[in-house]
């Protein structure tokens, strides 16, 4: 029972938040609405004139809404498998930010497809890829998996947050309230065991969901890119775990930024220490990373092989380097890092934040660098060199989507009890 | 009176069939019936069935031997396949602008293209004109890696490419190593009067006039060996235009066709034949 008081005095505290905090909150919405319109107004454009209004050309057939989608899908798998951590590994330390990662891992799957959509030449015939199947199609695969990956994430979700939903249900009356017991789909036991048996809920769907994210949703998503033996750049059987790596890298950093982010706009104090970890945890990952990258550069630079060092050159010196050396390497790796290993930066939680903010940012400039170089060298030697940059319609739909992404997650995190007490995180370590 | 000696002289040389076939141990009878309904066979007035069946017991009987039919492959029509000539090719484009103005493809859209590879160093200078039409690969990564079967390998050796289904995605245009296929992005020859109320039939297949969003307007769209004119017995528009007759079409499953005697020759080769997609476009170096 003392576990319920805490959450109870927990939501109280939430609940009459100072007016400031509810005046930005409204200002927050209403500017995510108001580039959800301008964003809106692109993609009609696009809708109504067919992808001839983007940059896109026949030989850069896949640009910025392909890298932002798989942008994306990376960041749900990190997500979804740092809550594995939690829920499946016991690292209940982490566990503030278990059910926020759920979330986030659903809403960012929700902005991938929503991208790819865009993307389609035909948006009328989407459901062909779910009525036809290509069983040597790793694409097939994919859009099948992605679907398996939303409902477990959701019903994941939901085990973690029943109790807290049945007990909103009781104490809240308002919209809130009538919300969580719709959502709590009948269910009233809040007991012990009840609670012991989501636990093992989610350690069952988290196991069942570790293979499928890394090797379905995210390693199959680098398998994509991989098995195009026409694309040299991509065709090595270290591409989808540099994705499944990098996935961990900007999933961490993402829930990092959300958490602090959110916490200081609301006028909460931030757990320093579990901060501090998980930001050790993503230098960790992002490590990793460089290292997977710097041998998948370093045995093409050796081999010498004339079509890969032709995609590596366009990388390195071509006119969207500053991508690479400046996005990806030095705002993506090397500040972050420096600012989480320094001692004289790593004690404030801004500098952490901003370190995830600049990890995340970083790996979009590695989405596109996935996407965009590869496809400029055409696979014939004789023709010439294509040219991509995205257009205004291609970043006013993007903005559009993200800002939808981030609609979805402020509701749901206004809405939902998705933060956890520290009671009950004392209640599981 | 020489003619008759002249008759005399061929009879003594002259050998008569049931002779030879008299000093042989086996049937006399049955070996000339043989010839006799070997003849009509190949006339195609008797069957092969039928033939067999007539003399199957008594082959065995007589030389103790089977006699059965050939098993053959089964073979119905044609796959077709084209060889290029690069020392013919002079690099005209007139198969890029036939192509385009049989199949009316829109602009940025061209399923043929000449390439030009210029070697060495003045005064040791060549250049060589590579034409490129879809490959029509036996094992073409374009229809493997298709999320809906909308791009397919025919039986007539043809990659055919369902526009009414096609989502759109181009992840075949990504996986082609030849870069042959291109997205319709729905543009149009706006400077010639009426262009979009014609229609290219391709794969025989007539759908009015060119609207916004409509079929073939934002699917992926390639070479088909201009199957429409193919159907009527004509070659394809590039090979029948060609101004060196640098291009060869036929069937290739025909040891016969001039294709398949081309592709045997030592000049043959294909491109980036080392991605195993074995191409049915051969060209001669």
């Amino acid at each position: 029972m003392a576990s319920i008081q805490a959450i109870k005095n927990e939501m109280q505290t939430e609940e009459t938040p100072t007016v400031n905090v509810e005046k930005r909150f409204k200002i927050w919405i209403a500017s995510l609405i108001l580039l959800m319109v301008v964003g809106g107004g692109a993609i009609a454009y696009r809708a109504i004139e067919g992808l001839a209004v983007t940059n896109l050309n026949n030989f850069v057939p896949w640009g910025a809404w392909v890298a932002f989608y798989i942008f994306f899908v990376g960041l749900s798998a990190g997500a979804f498998l740092l809550s594995t951590l939690i829920f499946v590994f016991g690292m209940y330390q982490y566990e503030k930010v278990g059910r926020y990662a759920l979330f986030t891992a659903l809403v960012c799957m929700i902005v991938a497809l929503t991208f790819i959509l865009l993307d389609l030449g035909r948006m009328d015939r989407a459901f062909n890829a779910m009525t036809y199947w290509n069983v040597i199609s790793i694409l097939s695969w994919e859009v099948r998996f992605y679907l398996i990956y939303k409902v477990l994430l959701a019903t994941e979700l939901w085990f973690a947050m029943r109790k807290d939903l049945i007990i909103l249900a009781m104490e809240n009356k308002g919209w809130k309230g009538k919300l969580s017991k719709f959502l709590a789909l009948g269910s009233t036991d809040i007991s012990k065991e009840a609670v012991k048996k989501d636990h093992r809920w989610m350690k069952i769907l988290g196991i069942i969901g570790i293979p499928i994210a890394i090797i379905g949703v995210h390693g199959g998503t680098g398998t994509l890119f991989a098995a195009v033996a026409a694309q040299p750049y991509w065709n090595t059987p270290l591409f989808p775990i540099i994705f499944v790596v990098s996935a961990l890298v900007s999933g961490t950093a993402l829930l990092i930024a959300m958490y602090v982010i959110q916490r200081k706009a609301r006028g909460l104090d931030v757990d320093l220490p579990m901060v501090k970890a998980l930001s050790t945890l993503m230098i960790f990952f992002l490590v990793i990373d460089l290292g997977l990258e710097f041998y998948e550069f370093l045995v093409a630079g050796l081999s010498q092989k004339p079509d890969k060092m032709a995609v590596l050159s366009v990388m390195f010196t071509g006119p969207y380097s500053w991508s690479f050396w400046g996005v990806q390497l030095f705002l993506g790796a090397v500040v972050p890092i420096f600012l989480v290993m320094s001692k004289r930066t790593n004690k404030s939680v801004g500098t952490l934040a901003i370190a995830a903010v600049l990890v995340v940012i970083g790996i979009i400039g590695v989405r596109f660098n996935i996407v965009v170089p590869t496809q400029i060298i055409h696979p014939l030697k004789w023709m010439p060199e294509g040219y991509y940059a995205p257009n205004l319609i291609e970043w006013l739909s993007s903005v559009g989507v993200v800002a939808m992404g981030l609609l979805i997650y402020s509701m749901g995190a206004k809405a939902l009890p998705l933060e956890v007490s520290d009671e009950e995180v004392m209640d599981h370590v | 009176m020489i003619t008759e000696d002249a008759n005399k002289l061929l009879d003594r040389f002259r050998q008569k069939g049931e002779d030879i076939l008299g000093g042989s141990k086996y049937s006399t009878a049955l070996g000339l019936n043989m010839a006799e309904d070997a003849r009509l066979l190949s006339q195609g007035k008797m069957s092969e069935e039928q033939f067999v069946q007539k003399y199957e017991e008594k082959v065995s009987k007589e030389f103790n031997q089977h006699l059965a039919m050939v098993e053959e492959p089964k073979k119905d029509g044609p796959r077709w396949g084209m060889v290029i000539d690069l020392r013919k090719c002079v690099g005209c484009e007139t198969c890029t602008v036939s192509c385009k103005a049989e199949n009316l493809t829109p602009p940025g859209v061209s399923y043929n293209v000449v390439m030009v590879e210029e070697k060495g160093t003045f005064p040791n200078v060549n250049r060589v004109n590579i034409p490129r039409p879809c490959m029509h690969c036996d094992k073409p990564p374009c229809v493997s890696v298709c999320p809906v079967r909308a791009t397919y390998k025919a039986d007539d050796g043809i990659v055919v490419q369902d526009n009414d289904r096609c989502i759109g995605c181009r992840y075949c245009m990504v996986a082609c190593p030849y870069g042959a296929r291109s997205f319709d992005f729905g543009e149009n020859y706006d400077e010639m009067t009426s262009y979009g109320d014609v229609t290219a039939p391709e794969h025989g297949m007539d759908r009015g006039e060119r609207e916004k969003n409509k079929t073939p307007i934002g699917t992926v769209r390639k070479c088909n060996f201009c199957f429409h004119r193919l159907q009527r017995g004509e070659e394809p528009a590039c090979v029948e235009t060609c101004i060196g007759d640098a291009r060869y079409f036929g069937d290739l499953d025909d040891p016969n066709s001039v294709v398949s005697k081309l592709a045997s020759s030592p000049r043959a080769f294909r491109l980036k034949e080392e991605y195993g997609t074995k191409p049915r476009v051969i060209y001669l170096r």
